[in-house]
């Protein structure tokens, strides 16, 4: 009897020694068993990945919302009946691109679908706010132009999420992954400039009218050359100058392509050269307020306006300056920074220069300062 | 997070028509590039906003 009990004892004490030592090692090896199962692992990432994702989701809906809460609060100070109502009519309007496998007449097409979906968005502002001054309504315009954009932003993140999880979809997930931080990053910027453009404060693509307000500091002669657009006319050394920038303080861009043909077409192609100077877009590792010289016209346009300056040019046989300072894609809608101010005046020379060395007496150059012109007047 | 956080501000850039005569102030509402305001103490010119930038002022 004692001998069995014994025995038992041992018998017992030894498995329980066993197991204390190989129980971890069963557990962890059972563990990559698992997640070495096809599919197992994949489930465990997407489940990180989609909760990583919605939270990224959260910030975005948060900027559409907080923009849609701005564009409401301008509509309601001015005395718009519904301010709500119209805020989600202007963040939900789109324009439709025009057909592009038949490319004939394609520029006039797309002048005319992106003009009337602009003059749209302005009469309806108008229509809900008729006393509101013209600076105003373009800061009004601006603000459902982004929170239209963050809307939009929120809603395909949202989009692609969902359909991610309803088809179980691992790599549409993983490539939303992907960009999602890089468009949370463009939401920060847009809400940046949303702040920027309703204080009615310059921002880094004000530096074409900026530059072209310098010219038109002494000219007596101003005039609406196209929509939303100014011409004035000054003298430098000898010749004279026709100077062209969006009308501010405004925030708008105008129309530089029309405004520029009707002058030089107004001038009967008697044109020596046509100077445009436009904030462009720097590579990473270059510096901020950076100045480079080129050919061509300098202008972020989708195509209209840009192509009315080269067809006008070609037209008459001008040559067409360029003249850029570099910037982020985020530095060129939030207010304008000191690096980007200081270049205006060392631009300015640039652009002395090339008039007195690339022209002479009497010849009639035109300066397009292209960007948009929130707070910079003429 | 101990990461430095930058706080900003905007200045205006006050000049002169006539002269060299140059100031910067603190940014107000209202104010817009090319807007004429006062004149010049040093020679009685006309006064312009010739820019309108933002400033980093680090904080800890
Ligand atoms: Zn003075």
């Amino acid at each position: 009897m004692s001998l069995f009990t014994l025995a038992t004892a041992a018998a017992q004490g030894s498995t329980s020694a066993l197991l204390s030592t190989y129980i971890p090692f069963i557990v962890l090896m059972l563990f990559y068993v698992i997640l070495f199962l096809p599919g197992v692992g994949q489930r465990f990432q997407s489940y990180f990945i989609t909760k990583d994702i919605e939270q990224r989701l959260l910030v975005l809906e948060k900027y559409a919302n907080e923009a849609k809460g701005t564009t409401e609060r301008l509509l309601k100070e001015k005395g718009a009946k519904d301010p709500k109502g119209l805020t989600e009519r202007l963040a939900e309007i789109f324009v439709i691109d025009p057909v592009s496998v038949e490319p004939t007449d394609i520029i006039s097409r797309m002048r005319l679908l992106m003009r009337s979906g602009q003059n749209k968005v302005k009469d309806m502002i108008k229509l809900s706010v008729p006393k509101a001054d013209p600076v105003t309504v373009s800061k009004i315009e601006v603000s459902a132009e982004i929170t239209n954009a963050l809307n939009m932003v929120y809603k395909v993140v949202r989009h692609y999420l969902l359909q991610a999880k309803k088809l179980n979809n691992f790599y549409l997930l993983f490539q939303l992954q992907m960009v999602v931080p890089m468009l949370v990053k463009i939401a920060e910027s847009y809400d940046k400039a949303h702040k920027t453009f309703v204080e009615g404060k310059p921002v880094g693509d004000s530096l074409g009218p900026m530059v072209a307000s310098r010219f038109l500091l002494n000219s007596e002669k101003k005039w609406q050359v196209s929509d939303e657009t100014i011409a004035g006319e000054t003298y430098y050394e000898g010749r004279r100058l026709i100077v062209v920038k969006a009308e501010g303080p405004m925030a708008t861009v105008g129309t530089p392509g029309e405004a520029v043909e009707k002058v030089v077409e107004e001038n009967k192609g008697r044109v020596k050269r046509i100077i445009t100077v436009d904030a462009a877009l720097k590579l990473e590792g270059e510096k901020t307020g950076s100045i480079a010289e080129g050919t061509g016209v300098a202008m972020g346009d989708p195509g209209p306006e840009k192509i009315a300056i080269e067809r006008v040019a070609v037209r008459y046989g001008i040559p067409i300056d360029a003249l850029i300072v570099k910037m982020g894609m985020d530095e060129a809608i939030i207010e304008m920074r000191k690096e980007i101010y200081d270049a205006v005046d060392p631009v300015v020379e640039m652009t002395k220069q090339i008039i007195k060395e690339r022209t002479e007496e009497g010849d009639t150059v035109v300066i397009v300062g292209v960007g948009n012109t929130s707070g910079v007047a003429q | 997070m101990s990461e430095q956080k930058n706080q900003t501000s905007t200045a205006t850039v006050v000049k002169c028509m006539s002269c060299d005569y140059n100031v910067e102030r603190e940014y107000r509402d209202g104010d817009y590039v090319m807007k004429v305001e006062g004149t010049c103490p040093k020679d009685g010119g006309k006064l312009y906003i010739a820019g309108i930038y933002m400033k980093e002022v680090r904080r800890k």
